[in-house]
């Protein structure tokens, strides 16, 4: 049973640094996300050519590049602990909710690197007109705790099952279909210059209902 | 038993009053009646989740695999259900708006729903122990039920709808002949009291497979 562990920021913190240490020794992980991102980006590049002004397409096309690769890629976290058989030390050492707000930063620290590389490779390849800067990195940072949030706790729960790598994305999409659709219609709205205030307050109220309730979940992760 | 005959007849009565005694709207026509089949299963869809996510919030309060059995049947058969919506939907909007399918906000939600119950299910398929299957899907459940509003709130911004507005607002309910409403909501008792006596088989069905489960994993025979 739950838990034996501090459950304090330090613990958390320490989690994170453990996570990036590990991260940083193989960069496996990392490696196969940014190719996968930079896989995908290509392809949706290659495939439509310079798009111009047709900003509906690229918002839409800008958020599946990233929910693909952080759908290809935030699992990892969890599936690492229990392929190397390091879950069980993992839980004597910690609480299972600062595990998870561990894994939760360094989900959002992994994403936030891999949008440092797309983002930009994926302005410069699609063109487009030029961004309105707040709004559009409001909804980016917004989307990426979204999508960091959902998918630590989903990549919990699918760490622990047969399918695992397989099962998450499915898993994870329909959790993620709100907050892609008001992603999308934000990004296309800052394009087109019009005002985005109702999709941030989507995405933040979706980011905090996500959390919140993760927080309470995160207590029933791991029992056996 | 008399609860089954009475199930019977009164959806069977409804399905009678349907054809021969509520009037046609105009615009729809002959189609009218499929909205006696396709409002109720739409209903039943929603109930049927509300009902799995209530079971699985307290199986994780209580730990009762009882709650376990209501959350996953309730699912199989709120799947059941949408596909019943969403396929009549369908065809009703290939009649009416001459497309099978085109993301109005109402046919978004309810591939949301069939998402989320398909998701939930293959979840469960996928987990070895009870126990554990019956805490992750509870978890998962709980987590899909949190982001099923912001779907209401964000869809309706991005797409235009044909659908009309539901049944219960104030100005719809002169619009709508009162007999054909009188069909419809006793077409949704029927649906519910369908639902309530498939829920009990499945629940009892569960039950024996659990008592069987345990007989054998304990070496003796049933």
């Amino acid at each position: 049973m739950p838990s034996n562990g501090s459950n304090s920021a330090a613990a958390v913190w320490a989690i994170l640094r453990k996570e990036c240490r590990s991260e940083w020794r193989t960069r496996y992980g990392l490696n196969a996300a940014l190719l996968f991102a930079v896989t995908t980006l290509t392809v949706v590049s290659f495939s439509v050519g310079r798009l111009g002004n047709r900003t509906d397409i690229l918002a839409a096309l800008l958020w599946i590049v990233l929910l693909f690769a952080a759908l290809a890629s935030l699992s990892h976290a969890f599936v690492r602990e229990v392929e190397g058989h390091t879950l069980t030390l993992l839980r004597l050492v910690a609480s299972p909710t600062s595990i998870a707000l561990g894994k939760l930063l360094f989900n959002l620290l992994f994403l936030l690197v891999l949008e440092v590389v797309t983002v930009p490779l994926f302005l410069m390849l699609m063109g487009g007109p030029p961004l309105s800067w707040g709004p559009f990195l409001g909804l980016l940072a917004l989307g990426s705790v979204a999508l960091a949030a959902s998918s630590t706790l989903v990549g919990a729960v699918i760490s622990q099952t047969r399918g695992r790598g397989a099962l998450f994305a499915g898993v994870s999409f329909p959790l993620l279909l709100p907050m892609l659709a008001a992603a999308v219609s934000g990004t296309r709205a800052q394009w087109q210059g019009d005002p985005v205030g109702a999709e941030v307050r989507i995405l933040a109220a979706y980011t905090a209902a996500v959390l919140a309730v993760s927080l309470l979940l995160y207590d029933h992760l791991w029992e056996d | 038993m008399i609860w089954r005959v009475l199930l019977l007849v009164w959806i069977a009565a409804a399905i009678v009053a349907g054809f021969a005694w509520a009037p046609l709207v105009p615009v729809l026509q002959e189609t009218t009646r499929v909205f006696y089949f396709h409002f109720p299963s739409a209903l039943v869809t929603v109930i049927a989740l509300a009902w799995s996510m209530l079971h699985s919030v307290l199986y994780l309060a209580r730990r009762d695999l009882r709650h376990d059995d209501h959350a996953a049947v309730a699912a199989e058969l709120g799947l059941l259900f949408c596909i019943g919506a969403a396929v009549s939907g369908s065809m009703w909007a290939k009649a009416m708006w001459g497309a099978y399918w085109n993301w109005d906000p109402r046919e978004t939600s309810i591939f949301f729903l069939l998402l989320i119950y398909g998701a939930y299910l293959a979840l469960r398929t996928s987990v070895e122990g009870v126990e554990r299957r019956a805490r992750l899907s509870a978890i998962y459940s709980v987590a899909a039920f949190v982001t099923v509003p912001f779907l209401i709130f964000v869809v309706p911004r991005i797409y235009d709808s044909l659908h009309p507005d539901p049944l219960f607002n104030q100005r719809g309910k002169a619009d709508i002949d009162p007999r054909i409403m009188l069909v419809a909501f006793a077409m949704v008792v029927g649906f519910t009291g369908l639902f309530a006596w498939l829920l009990s088989l499945r629940l009892r069905l569960a039950r024996v497979e659990r008592r069987r489960l345990e007989a054998r994993t304990t070496g003796s025979d049933l």
